[in-house]
């Protein structure tokens, strides 16, 4: 009894999962070399409405014309930094994860330095306070 | 100095909570264009009035000019609809449209009703001109100067407001010269 039931449930979950990702499209190529560069640029290029996620974990209208795009782009035999500059002309650097380097963006590319040193410091200074307090103690 | 090390953690704590919040409120929804300073691309589109009118970069003559990016399905087009009304009415800019991804016959329906505020629309239903102007989502508003340059671009719906910050001073500009 217990056991059908497990069955059932597992079954319903299984049905829900595939119904969930129903509105796929195929994107069929008969040269594998695109069809490895299609897929691997899907998975580099961001999505620009749904900014959190990439163009292949993304379904929205927009996501899906600019898969529509690449998918053209790499069946007419373009290279992969070509689909990126085509990209990259329409949408900004924004598409590649590339941020300018720029006044505005210097805490982006000095943030993760500027937090390091900052963390060093205070290991250090700790290290040397409990090393200079052990000492007097001895 | 041991009391100022034990309350660091705290301070960096109080830091973060400062830094995170400070971006709450911020409008980060805006992505910048490449296409600001660039020519208006070129494209071949049926007018959405007539399938067999097809339209390019040509027709777009009347500038300075708004291009104006709205479809049916995007309820903040139907927000500044009455903004575009105001201008076509009060303003000497011409205002395109440009149909993104929609239904041919309701998106005449509701020009018939709330009023056509476009010298004529594009029919974009594939949403290649779209593509090419990097539009990421309806409404979107570029203006175009006296050469067909785009000079400014606007994600989301064109109020008084935006009118004012963006796009007031560029039609200034070019009425001046």
């Amino acid at each position: 009894m217990f056991k059908s039931f497990f069955t059932l449930m597992l079954v319903t979950i299984f049905c829900n999962l595939v119904s969930a990702n129903e509105p796929q499209v195929i994107y069929p190529f008969e040269d594998s070399v695109h069809e490895e560069r299609f897929l691997s640029l899907l998975n580099e290029l961001r999505c620009p409405k749904c900014q959190g996620s990439n163009l292949a974990g993304s379904n929205a209208p927009i996501a899906n014309d600019l898969k529509r795009e690449v998918y053209g782009l790499v069946k007419s035999g373009k290279t992969e930094e070509e689909v990126k500059a085509y990209l990259v002309d329409r949408y900004g650097n924004f598409i590649v994860y590339d941020p300018p380097f720029r006044p505005d963006t210097y805490a982006l590319w000095f943030g993760p330095l500027f937090i390091f040193l900052i963390t060093l410091s205070l290991i250090l200074v700790i290290l040397l306070t409990r090393f200079s307090n052990s000492k007097r103690n001895q | 100095m041991k009391r100022i090390l034990n309350s660091m953690p705290l301070v960096a704590f109080g830091i973060l909570v400062a830094v995170l919040y400070s971006f709450l409120n911020q409008e980060n929804e805006q992505l910048e264009s490449v296409l600001v300073d660039q020519s208006v691309p070129e494209f071949k589109l049926p007018s959405l009035e007539n399938p067999n009118n097809i339209l390019s970069k040509s027709s777009v003559n009347k500038l300075p000019a708004l291009i104006n990016v709205w479809a049916t399905w995007c309820i903040a087009c139907r927000v500044e609809h009455p903004f575009l009304m105001q201008l076509k009415n009060e303003s000497t800019l011409t205002v395109y449209g440009l149909n993104y991804k929609d239904d041919r016959n309701k998106a005449l329906e509701l020009l018939a009703n709330d009023g056509n505020p476009f010298e004529f629309s594009i029919f974009d239903q594939q949403g290649k001109l779209a593509i090419d102007l990097g539009v990421y989502g309806a409404p979107e508003t570029f203006f175009v100067d006296i050469n067909g340059i785009i000079r400014e671009r606007h994600v989301g719906a064109l109020t008084q407001k935006v009118w004012k910050e963006k796009f007031e001073r560029l039609l200034n500009e070019e009425t001046d010269v």
